[in-house]
């Protein structure tokens, strides 16, 4: 509901003002923690498939920034995907 | 005074290792758990998987899961053991029993709120089948077959 008009808004927006090149050039869709959407409570080391969205090639940790994963979970994010590279499961770094 | 508590042992073995040694890693680890008074809930031997990186000279390893129950000194020795025997190439304990209590505690007090809110507008607090939000199976870790192989 208020959601979408949200997201309209915003779409034109910037379709209007896009010769103003102001920050907001293109609407982008307001993130959403994954964990609180799907209700994951405890973040497992083990869990590749839901670790795995969260290790961008380079094999750093994505940033909240970026993910939208909220504070909370974003700290047990960091400690699964720490364990699960002690035990190589996830890589330190790739070239 | 000990306490008994919950821990996930994860152990990875050099590839080379065959199913009789692998079969008296696990008794070692048995015996030390029984030692102290404790369980060997279950085991998941997860098989050879590709490591992100190389440990030891190796690209492989065979991954061993324990789920044990135990006082905390019983953890200090197998910590102690699985550092000395060569075959293990890393291992890492990790205490569950808190992390899974907090979020046992989570849901019973979102399913509470849920309820109450949906006796608050009126309607049965239990909501129908296909709203519900069951836990997805195989969540907490445990990997589907195909995740096992490694790419």
């Amino acid at each position: 509901m208020s959601f979408e008009d949200k997201g309209g808004r915003g779409g034109r927006k910037g379709g209007e003002r896009a010769q103003g090149g102001q920050r907001r050039s293109f609407f982008r869709r307001r993130r959403v923690c994954k964990f609180c959407v799907e209700k994951i409570d405890y973040i497992s080391y083990r869990d590749m498939k839901l670790l795995a969205p969260f290790i961008p090639e380079r094999g750093k940790i994505q940033p909240r920034r970026i993910s939208g994963v909220c504070a909370s979970h974003q700290r047990k994010l960091q400690l699964a995907i720490k364990r699960a590279r002690q035990m190589a499961l996830v890589p330190y770094v790739t070239e | 005074m000990s306490q008994s508590r919950q821990y996930e042992l994860m152990y990875i073995v050099l590839p080379e290792v065959g199913e009789q040694e692998l079969a008296d890693l696990h008794q070692q680890v048995e015996v030390i758990v029984s030692r102290f008074g404790g369980t060997l809930d279950k085991t998941e031997a997860w098989g050879r998987r590709k490591l992100a990186y190389e440990i030891k000279r190796q690209r492989e390893g065979t991954y061993v899961l324990d789920f044990i129950t135990g006082p905390g000194e019983m953890v200090k020795e197998l910590d102690r053991r699985l550092k000395v025997i060569d075959q293990v190439m890393r291992h890492l304990i990790v205490r569950v029993d808190e992390d899974v209590r907090i979020a046992e505690r989570r849901r019973t007090e979102r399913e509470a709120a849920v309820a109450k809110r949906r006796v608050a507008r009126g309607l049965p607090p239990e909501a129908p089948d296909r709203f519900r939000e069951d836990e997805p199976a195989g969540r907490n870790g445990e990997l589907d077959a195909e995740d096992r192989e490694g790419e």
